[in-house]
């Protein structure tokens, strides 16, 4: 098949390379801004007046091989799921590039395509082709699709928006499971499906790996990370800060994750304290105000 | 340029997948199913025909002698239903981006393909028009020449979705950035129908008695020379029913400049709008 020959055929070099990456996105200008924003408020009204200018990513380069498993780690908002739109392409970089070669299975959003008023078996066809699988490819492994997503024959001829939202996720992810694409991209797909299904999930994952494809992983889970990846990246504050093994990225992050614990608990205590002062501050001066009052009554 | 085309040429397989769900979506859902395409315009053409056809008598702007191959009631269906169709590719272009949000977020594919899938449909629609169009032709005597059929239609069919690809290119962007886009078409389609002659003989607005210049201006709307084809094909020797060079210029000049525009722009905001899908 062709898509499996086109990360066989590849030679030795980076799969994934990124060169300077940055992001950029408008703070307050051209941000979903409707006429009426634009007449109602001037920009002197605008909360975000100062600084129209947000890098969730910047200076980020990296280079991915073949067969490579690499987690990205990092906390809420710091360009993790921005750097996996990069590299699958659905995101265009404002500075630098980024290179990837050899097809994409993007396991971003696994809903992505479905057509709520098609049925199950017409959006698996949909779907699947949209990703460059042919017809001949689907039929062939169409029962193993419906029967890794535990979806009960009398369904799959029903339209999706009477499936629950479990069973849109595991048909999407028993079809994008099915591409043979080089590279695929995670973005925490596997926080979904319950237990049983999670499981089935971990070893269609080992599977693809098994045969030398590269993986990038998100995931909050360190369970996750460890079990699949080699490599991590840890991104903090819109930059790669580290490019390691996975578990020293993982430890970065824990001992991250705990000076900002402390850091924010003393800033706690210090917000009560002052709090605490304000509060004195205003009964001596409102004890003060009423004398005053008085007074000018008098 | 070159490299771009060539991706959303390795891509129509995909436009193609678009066009049919769409359409399989559009007609399952509603038990009439494609009557409903052929009803809408049926319906319109007899409320126009008795408004302006009946009480106004627009249909003293046409030749007499057209009245031998299927007179005003043939021309009125010739334009509204074209129009029909260029109204859905006007109404449904906001969206164009918008709807498919989720897929163009996931999924690497040349961005284009999805204002073309949704110009597309549409044309699948037009197609699906002319069975209409022909029982109106043989039931008032309307009569087939090599001229309407060689020259007015094809030109005709080519400008209307350039023009339409143009416009669709331009507003999918545009509305994802600045939503009150989609508000502000629904106005246009309202006086773009007015004022491309559907419901009466352009000939009828040119030899009346307003000012030159407002005649000049009224025939460089590249629609009013286009859908003036649109009958031109069933009435390609009448002078009054054929356009006029300047609107025949300015059709084909409009349409070639919409399609230009209406690309650079997508391009030019492709960055911002995936940002805000």
């Amino acid at each position: 098949m062709a898509q499996t020959d086109y990360g066989a055929g590849l030679t030795s070099g980076p799969v994934i390379e990124a060169k300077g990456l940055g992001v950029k996105f408008a703070v307050n200008r051209r941000r979903k801004r409707s006429l009426r924003e634009m007449f109602i408020h001037g920009t002197k009204r605008d909360p975000n007046a100062e600084g129209d200018e947000f890098w969730p990513l910047r200076d980020v380069a990296f280079e991915i091989n073949r067969g490579e498993c690499v987690g990205i780690v990092g906390k809420n908002g710091t360009g993790k799921s921005t750097l996996l739109k990069l590299i699958a392409g659905v995101l265009m970089p404002d500075e630098g590039e980024v290179h990837v070669h050899g097809k994409v299975a993007p396991l971003l959003e696994l809903r992505a395509g479905f057509n709520d008023n098609l049925t199950g078996r017409e959006n698996v066809y949909l779907v699947g082709s949209l990703h460059g699988m042919t017809e001949k490819q689907i039929d062939e492994r169409f029962d193993e699709i419906v029967d890794f997503a535990e979806i009960k024959s009398k369904f799959i001829d029903t339209p999706v928006r009477h499936y629950s939202s479990g069973m849109k996720v595991r048909l999407g992810f028993a079809l994008i499971s099915q591409l043979e694409h080089p590279i695929m991209l995670v973005d925490e797909v596997l926080a979904v499906g319950d237990k049983a299904f999670k499981r089935k999930c971990y070893e269609a994952i080992d599977r693809m790996l098994a045969n030398q494809r590269t993986m990038v992983l998100v995931s909050h889970s360190e369970r996750d990370l460890r079990r699949f990846c080699n490599r991590g990246l840890y991104v903090k504050g819109g930059g790669l800060a580290l490019d390691t093994d996975i578990d020293a990225a993982l430890a970065a992050y824990e001992e991250d994750t705990k000076a900002e614990i402390a850091e924010r608990k003393k800033r706690d205590a210090a917000k009560k304290k002052r709090a605490e002062e304000a509060e004195k501050q205003i009964d001596d001066r409102e004890s003060g105000e009423d004398g005053a009052d008085g007074g000018r009554t008098a | 340029m070159a490299s771009r085309a060539l991706a959303v040429w390795e891509h129509r397989k995909v436009v193609g997948l678009l066009v049919r769900r769409d359409l399989k979506v559009k007609y399952q859902q509603s038990v009439l199913g494609y009557a409903w395409t052929m009803l809408e315009p049926l319906a319109l053409t007899m409320v126009y025909y008795f408004v302006f056809g009946v009480i106004l008598s627009a249909d003293r702007g046409m030749p007499p002698e057209a009245q031998a191959y299927g007179g005003f009631v043939l021309f009125l269906v010739a334009g509204i239903l074209p129009w029909t169709t260029f109204g859905a590719i006007l109404n449904e272009a906001p969206r164009a981006m918008l709807t498919h949000s989720k897929l163009i977020t996931t999924m690497k594919v040349p961005r284009e393909i999805f204002p073309m899938a949704t110009v597309g449909t549409k044309f699948v629609e037009y197609i699906l028009t002319w069975p209409v169009l022909l029982v109106f032709v043989f039931a008032l005597g309307g009569h087939f020449t090599l001229m309407g059929l060689l020259v007015w239609l094809p030109l005709a069919v080519v400008l209307t979705f350039a023009f339409g690809l143009g416009v669709t290119l331009f507003l999918s962007a545009v509305n994802v950035l600045l939503r009150d886009v989609e508000r502000l078409v629904r106005i246009l389609s309202r006086l773009l129908f007015y004022g491309s002659a559907i419901l009466f003989p352009a000939s009828m607005v040119l030899s009346s008695g307003i000012p030159e210049w407002l005649k000049t201006l009224y025939q460089l709307n590249p629609l009013m020379g286009i859908f003036q084809m649109h009958r031109a094909v069933w009435f390609p020797e009448f002078a009054e029913l054929t356009p006029s060079t300047l609107a025949l210029t300015s059709s084909v000049v409009g349409s070639i400049l919409m399609l230009i525009i209406g690309y650079w722009t997508f391009r030019r905001l492709e960055m911002s709008v995936l940002k805000e899908l």
